[in-house]
């Protein structure tokens, strides 16, 4: 047969039609761009089971697949979500909640008590507040389908907020199935109760996770605020995608691409700001606390002259601006709970109103009885605002006179090595950096950084039994006031002993296009109900 | 011929297997803790050691090479530590990307620069060399990440010509497949071209400095047909031979390119595993890119008996 160039062009068409064929077909099943918010998050999801782990966006997944008891509103205060009717006994110590109706599983299925039962203990298995809450709990019983109670050995004023909180593992419902999974095991199927649905089809593992409107979710009748009220999804899709890179993240949002960046890096959001088609707004208003852990384990940091000595060396506006430049969106730190929460005080600060002081640091290292040792500080060098912190602080320690070795490492390297108790010399350390939620380090209980209980703490391992009976009297404390009073006592003996210090405060700013409207601002998680493509 | 073939595949065998070896031990002597990385930065201690044990991670080294090196003889690579799939699924779902890239570079870049080389070394010395030169050195000296956000800039955000960032599958049509890979193709080639534009310049001046083209010359061959039809056809092993070994250049360019222009392909998969520290991911990958660059200069070879007759195994 012979081939002309007319056959040629009329195959290569047909082969074209055939091929398209299926995108086509694809296209028609596919929600249309203006019902589909195309978000770049963070980072990756490293699985889909929120309980299991404390990562952040596994709690992003979870926010939108799972459904909590309760939530908590914009104004910081605990609301319910899956639960309709509540009530507690007149003595505090029985709690008695009535599922709404109209909840039911991805699978059709109603939720019922037999799910919520096994869900709670599992995620107080995983979580730190729901340890401390479980600590008190007598009873945990099913009534019938809809009801169920907790009853408490003693009266405890965070048992809403605890169900309610939004650091990681939030308090999800699960089926009975996925629930009584062993806790220290993942979760192998996805079906919440939540507003969205994974869509395991189009999703791409590491890449990007497609979350399709579940049709038959029933919001409540509440406006959204927080992570509490209707959770009305208004788009037919959310896409959340993982791009390593921020300038490529940064062009797709100009470009159109993508509706929603966030966190696009400091250096780049001017060229944002002048874009009019992306607007910068601030969704987390707590942002986070930058922490500076030391290692009480052994010396300098072993003697408490040494640890108050690091609050007068740490100058936050040289560390902020080392990162952050001249931000807007950054301040400094003089309460142990962070700025702008409402455990906010300003007890036990005199450190912090005179300012840095390496005389006096000088003074208390020796009264620590300094010996010249070398200070081994892990630098996570693939995190901006670490590695330039540890550079910063390790500065200042040597202007004090101190023998200071800054070790170079990927965050991966720290997060491995701040578990070694081992003297610095034999592959322990002396400080690392890192940092929390601001609403998490607003609150005493929940974050497990603040707990001073030795061997049992989180890694730096502080002790202090004040600390911990002031903890503890804050959790029974039982109105916001009683807490606030509480936080100052707390707060003056943390500066004493210092359990941590803070290197400064920021808020992360999101960038999104500008017809992308009702992103609601939560701490710690994004949530995609409420928002909508105008 | 066909016991040679036999002899290099099975020579592939301990080559294989001393990679597989010294993977292991790159990877796991060095530090970082795929536990504590899942686990989460709030996670307590004791949770990490948990998830270690239930990983294996505990066990004795030698004994988690002894587990994998089992596995992989039997074709198995094992399950990523973080999704618990199957290490070749996960391969296999990425492989389409990447194939597609490196095909659309190779043929972008072959044609490009073979085309270039030639036309260089026609007129040597005169402006058209100096600016292919000029090119070659440019196209090799400046780093793919950095073409890679000068066409960004240029095509995507100026003109809006073509995307920023993503892939299209090709079952989804050819059109929208192409317009995905058109600037990561001409990122990732560009170094490329220049290798093989500059190694076939210079083959072809040696070959034009061949007496059988002076005498071609002097009975009075047409420049095209000279160039192409005998002075080409002669040069063709040295370049064969750099575009088999530019397969590596291309291997390590398809990791950065798939990150900056998004592109879900094996590249970023043993980029995220790395950062996660997922082993079994890391060493699947790497074994079936050595594995893909063993054949790779199989093939070269055998391709020399068909580009020179002289040449028998």
């Amino acid at each position: 047969m012979k081939i002309t160039r007319r056959t040629a062009i009329q195959t290569g068409l047909a082969a074209s039609a055939i091929l398209a064929a299926p995108s086509i077909v694809r296209g028609q099943a596919r929600p249309s761009a203006a019902r589909t918010i195309r978000a770049v998050m963070h980072g990756d999801i490293p699985t889909y089971d929120p309980i299991w782990t404390t990562a952040n966006m596994a709690g992003y997944h979870g926010g939108m697949v799972y459904d909590t008891l309760f939530g908590i509103d914009g104004n910081q205060q605990p609301q319910p979500q899956m639960v309709g009717r509540h009530g507690v006994s007149d003595d505090k110590l029985t709690y008695t909640f009535e599922l709404r109706d109209g909840l039911k599983w991805h699978d059709g299925s109603a939720v019922t008590t037999a799910d919520i039962l096994p869900s709670l203990k599992r995620w107080a298995a995983r979580d730190g507040g729901g340890q401390h809450l479980m600590e008190r709990v007598k009873d945990l019983a099913a009534k019938d389908e809809k009801t169920f109670s907790i009853t408490l050995r003693e009266p405890y004023g965070l048992v809403l907020d605890v169900l309610a909180k939004t650091n990681m593992p939030m308090c999800f419902m699960m089926r009975k199935k996925e629930a009584e999974t062993d806790p220290m095991q993942k979760i192998d199927q996805v079906v919440g109760s939540g507003p969205f649905t994974l869509n395991l089809n189009e999703t791409k593992p590491g890449t990007q996770y497609v979350y399709d409107r579940n049709p038959n979710y029933v919001p409540r009748a509440e406006a959204a605020s927080g992570i509490a009220g209707g959770k009305i999804a208004k788009v037919d899709r959310v896409i959340m995608m993982n791009m390593p890179d921020a300038q490529t993240a940064v062009a797709a949002l100009q470009a159109g691409e993508i509706d929603f960046y966030e966190v696009p890096p400091t250096d780049l959001l001017p060229q944002l700001e002048s874009d009019r088609n992306i607007k910068i707004e601030v969704l987390n208003g707590l942002g986070n606390v930058g922490q500076v852990r030391l290692n009480y384990l052994h010396p300098p940091f072993d003697n408490v002259k040494a640890r108050q000595a690091m609050l007068y060396l740490v100058k936050q506006s040289d560390v902020l601006k080392a990162t952050f430049g001249d931000s807007k969106y950054v301040k400094q730190v003089s309460s142990y709970f962070g700025m702008g929460t409402p455990m906010e005080n300003d007890a036990n600060i005199d450190w912090f109103k005179g300012g840095q002081n390496i005389a006096k640091a000088r003074e208390l290292f020796k009264e620590a009885g300094y010996d010249g040792r070398p200070i081994v500080i892990m630098q996570a060098t693939n995190i901006a605002v670490m590695s330039n912190t540890s550079l910063v602080i390790a500065q200042a320690m040597r202007q004090a006179g101190l023998n200071v070795q800054v070790e170079a490492m990927d965050w991966s390297n720290v997060v491995q090595r701040r578990a070694s108790k081992a003297p610095p010399n034999q592959g322990g350390w002396n400080i690392f950096i890192t940092w929390s939620g601001g609403a998490a380090i607003g609150n005493p209980i929940l974050l497990s950084a603040h707990a001073a209980t030795g061997d049992k703490a989180w890694f730096g391992w502080p002790s202090d039994a004040k600390h911990e009976e002031l903890r503890n009297k804050w959790a029974l404390a039982p109105t916001l006031d009683a807490r606030k009073a509480v936080a100052r006592e707390l707060q003056a003996n943390a500066w004493n002993f210092v359990p941590q210090l803070y290197y400064g405060q920021w808020v992360q700013p999101a960038a999104m296009r500008r017809n992308l409207r009702g992103v609601i601002p939560v701490a710690e998680i994004v949530p995609w109900w409420n928002a909508e493509k105008v | 011929m066909t016991a040679y073939i036999i002899r290099r595949l099975l020579m592939t065998i301990p080559v294989m297997g001393l990679v597989a070896v010294f993977v292991f031990f790159l990877l796991h002597l060095s530090p970082g803790d795929p536990a504590a990385i899942m686990a989460g930065d709030n996670a307590s201690p004791e949770s990490i050691v948990e998830i270690r044990h239930k990983l294996g991670l505990d066990e004795p080294l030698w004994r988690q090479l002894v587990v994998w090196l089992a596995n992989l003889a039997s074709g198995d690579l094992g399950r990523s530590m973080f999704w618990g799939d199957p290490v070749t699924t996960l391969i296999a779902q990425r492989a389409e990307p990447t194939i597609s890239l490196a095909l659309t570079t190779i043929l972008f870049a072959v044609t490009v620069a073979v085309c270039l080389g030639v036309v260089a070394a026609a007129n040597v010395g005169r402006v058209v060399d100096r600016f292919v030169m000029g090119l070659a050195v440019a196209g090799f000296s400046v780093p793919v990440f950095v073409v890679g956000y000068l066409l960004i800039f240029l095509f995507s955000i100026e003109l809006r010509w073509l995307p920023v960032q993503g892939y299209t599958p090709i079952a989804e049509g050819i059109l929208p497949w192409l317009h995905n890979l058109i600037l990561p193709t001409l990122a990732l080639g560009l170094a490329y071209v220049a290798l093989i534009a500059r190694i076939t310049r210079t083959t072809m001046l040696d070959v034009l400095a061949e007496d059988y083209i002076r005498t071609a010359n002097a009975k009075g061959v047409a420049r095209a047909p000279m160039l192409l039809r005998h002075a080409l056809k002669n040069a063709a092993v040295p370049i064969v031979t750099v575009v088999g070994i530019g397969v590596a250049l291309l291997i390590g360019g398809v990791v950065i390119t798939e990150t900056v222009f998004n592109i879900p392909g094996i590249g970023r998969l043993v980029v995220d595993a790395i950062a996660r520290r997922d082993y079994p991911i890391i060493q699947g990958v790497i074994m079936i890119f050595s594995g893909i660059y063993v054949l790779v200069n199989l093939l070269v070879d055998l391709s020399y008996t068909f580009l020179d007759p002289r040449i028998r195994y």
